[in-house]
């Protein structure tokens, strides 16, 4: 048997495949509206120095607290600062700490998972899954509060790196996101591992690694893209609730969260403004993410692997 | 039955004693000594040495440890404050009895709404209705708790009055007006379990209603009304098992609900300790909090067993 025949027993390249789910995504209404939602959030943010028509830190004294107008499409708020143009480049830090946050949850997870689900059954596949129910097991927001907050808000300087508080957000609830993945990951590799494809690869001679990540892992992609995908929307409300309550990204910087923690002083006095603007652009984020997340699942994950997610 | 039901709670028992290890530990990593923060940055050495013999902490970990834990299992004692010198658990525990009452309203109102809404969208699937809980469904999970909470005050307390602004009205001033100022929060709290609730009361529903036995149950002549009950029994397993654990998820988000509505719950205690380093009554709190978290998903599991017929218990692995 050489490689032409087995070419066509085996699934279409990676690749391939992906292109083919992105066409029959925006091909259901679901998955285009979710689509174009995500893609223009995404352009936004990563847009902001080119569209955003103030300085996002600028102070203008004489300017503050004005509602919306022309001039300032989203108003100002109490240093005169353009609201707009923190809702743009707040964006940009609340979007890059979800995604970092979900893709070393990802990381994580799929290491975990995929070791633990190739030697199923073995001790190491009990340590680390009993190590993940109890990670699991644990209330995320809670801990990330508590974490950060003994950590303390200031940077940790770890010799020649410095993490500032985004960083501690971003590593606390990856870390806090792996046990979902690492499950996920896990139960589609230990029936990958069994896999015929696997065994025929093993024959050939090919080592633990390269059957774990170059065979088993393209196979399991399908539940892990769902479930990354929502926690990329779980990280955006983790991120405002964290920086609500002070914990999260610090003054100046704007962000979703730290944006609504400055607008909670004039919630009473009457600009609403303020509150409404950053958090209705956590809301169309996320219903956008969460949108995806279902096309997908319809899509790749039609049995329902990945699980539902409670924050 | 029992053999699961057992195994499920020494987890839990088990994950609980790892947790309270490490949120101990946890503490005593931070650096610098609490004697600091209680005295300030220029606390004595005999200061120091003062505050942490009364304290206990001269004693080695695993002994402060066991010190604590006994405490806290024996006595309900979380020992006392690093800032204040009182003991934690009178103040944790009046701020556990408020944040109780909000998240007991925050769940009856969950389920009062929820279920209702979810029993109509499916008994009238493609109706109006039905498209108006689905839309609600896929808000209700992604607007964040506590921006709806901001937005309500900005709306329904400061425009239209129609609600005190900040603060809880004190039940002595009337219970009416107490639970009436508890509705917006309660509401706030609620709305994330709202949607997934009623959409999966919808879900489970609708696959109940589908199954042989209803079609057998009309077949025979049983009213609509009959019907319905009978399938309602086997569509609310899952809807139960999740309602539980959504508790010990509304005690996590009333950290932030709480902080909105200028309630002095746990949410207080908890942020107030954390800004002033008083690391014994942030580690009550969160032990607290998880524990509740942890109990009310093994109460999930464990309902889930054993409402649902189609689960056997017959020797899992």
């Amino acid at each position: 048997m050489n490689q032409s025949d087995i070419a066509g027993a085996l699934p279409a390249p990676l690749g391939q495949r992906c292109s083919t789910a992105f066409f029959r995504l925006v091909g259901t209404p679901l998955g285009a509206v979710a689509t174009i939602v995500v893609v223009a959030v995404t352009t936004l943010a990563l847009l902001a120095p080119l569209i955003a028509p103030y300085d996002p830190v600028g102070i203008s004294l004489d300017q503050k607290l004005l509602p919306p107008s022309l001039h300032h499409l989203m108003g100002t708020d109490q240093a005169g600062r353009d609201v707009f143009s923190r809702v743009l480049w707040g964006g940009r830090i609340s979007l890059s700490i979800s995604v970092l946050a979900a893709a070393i949850g990802v990381f994580c997870g799929v290491v975990l998972g995929v070791l633990a689900g190739f030697y199923g059954g073995s001790l190491l596949d009990h340590l680390i899954m009993r190590f993940m129910d109890f990670l699991a097991s644990i209330p995320l927001l809670v801990w990330a509060i508590a974490m950060v907050g003994a950590i303390g808000v200031g940077p940790v300087n770890l010799g020649v790196v410095s993490i500032g508080n985004e960083g501690k957000i971003i590593l606390l609830v990856g870390f806090l996101y792996t046990p979902s993945i690492a499950r996920v990951a896990y139960g589609a590799a230990l029936v990958e591992a069994q896999a015929d494809y696997v065994r025929a690869r093993r024959v050939q001679g090919a080592g633990s690694l390269t059957l774990m990540f170059d065979e088993i892992l393209p196979n399991c992609l399908s539940p892990l893209i769902v479930q990354a995908t929502i926690y990329i929307s779980i990280g955006i409300v983790v991120e405002a609730s964290l920086s609500f309550v002070g914990l999260g990204v610090q003054p100046p910087t704007a962000s979703w969260g730290a944006m609504l923690s400055d607008a909670f002083n004039y919630v009473l006095s009457g600009e609403w403004w303020l509150p409404f603007f950053p958090g209705l652009a956590i809301s169309i984020s996320v219903i956008g993410i969460n949108l995806l997340g279902d096309a997908l699942r319809d899509l790749l994950d039609p049995r329902g692997q990945a699980g539902r997610v409670i924050v | 039955m029992t053999e699961f039901i057992l195994r499920r709670m020494v987890f839990s028992a088990v994950v609980l004693v790892v947790i309270s290890i490490l949120i101990f530990v946890m503490m005593r990593l931070i650096p610098g000594s609490p004697a600091v923060v209680a005295y300030g940055a220029d606390v004595t050495k005999e200061q120091i040495q003062e505050f942490e013999h009364n304290h206990g902490l001269d004693q080695p970990v695993p002994l402060q440890y066991l010190r604590w834990i006994s405490g806290v299992m024996l006595r309900g004692d979380f020992g006392k404050s690093f800032v204040t010198d009182r003991p934690i658990s009178p103040e944790v525990a009046h701020a556990f009895s408020v944040t109780l009452e909000l998240v007991v309203w925050g769940f009856g109102l969950t389920i009062g709404l929820a279920v209702p809404l979810g029993i109509i969208s499916a008994t009238r699937s493609g109706g109006l209705l039905d498209h108006v809980s689905r839309l609600f469904a896929v808000v209700g999970v992604s607007v964040p708790g506590f921006w709806l909470g901001l937005m309500l005050i900005v709306y329904g307390a400061v425009r239209l009055r129609w609600f005190p602004a900040g603060g809880i009205v004190p039940p002595s001033q009337g219970l009416f007006q107490h639970l009436w100022s508890l509705l917006l929060p309660a509401l706030s709290l609620g709305i994330y379990y709202m949607a997934i609730i009623s959409r999966m009361m919808r879900s489970t529903l609708l696959e109940a209603l589908s199954q042989d036995y209803v079609r057998t149950a009309r077949a025979m002549g049983l009213s609509p009304r009959r019907v319905l009950v009978y399938a309602l029994k086997n569509a609310l397993i899952p809807v139960v098992s999740v309602s539980a654990m959504a508790i010990g998820f509304m005690f996590g988000s009333a950290i932030v609900i709480e902080q909105v509505f200028d309630i002095g719950g746990i949410s207080h205690s908890l942020l107030s300790a954390i800004f002033q380093r008083d690391y014994n009554t942030v580690q009550a709190v969160v032990l607290i909090i998880t524990a509740i978290f942890v109990l009310s998903n093994m109460i999930a599991d464990i309902l889930y067993g054993c409402l649902n017929p189609k689960i056997s218990f017959v020797r899992q692995r």
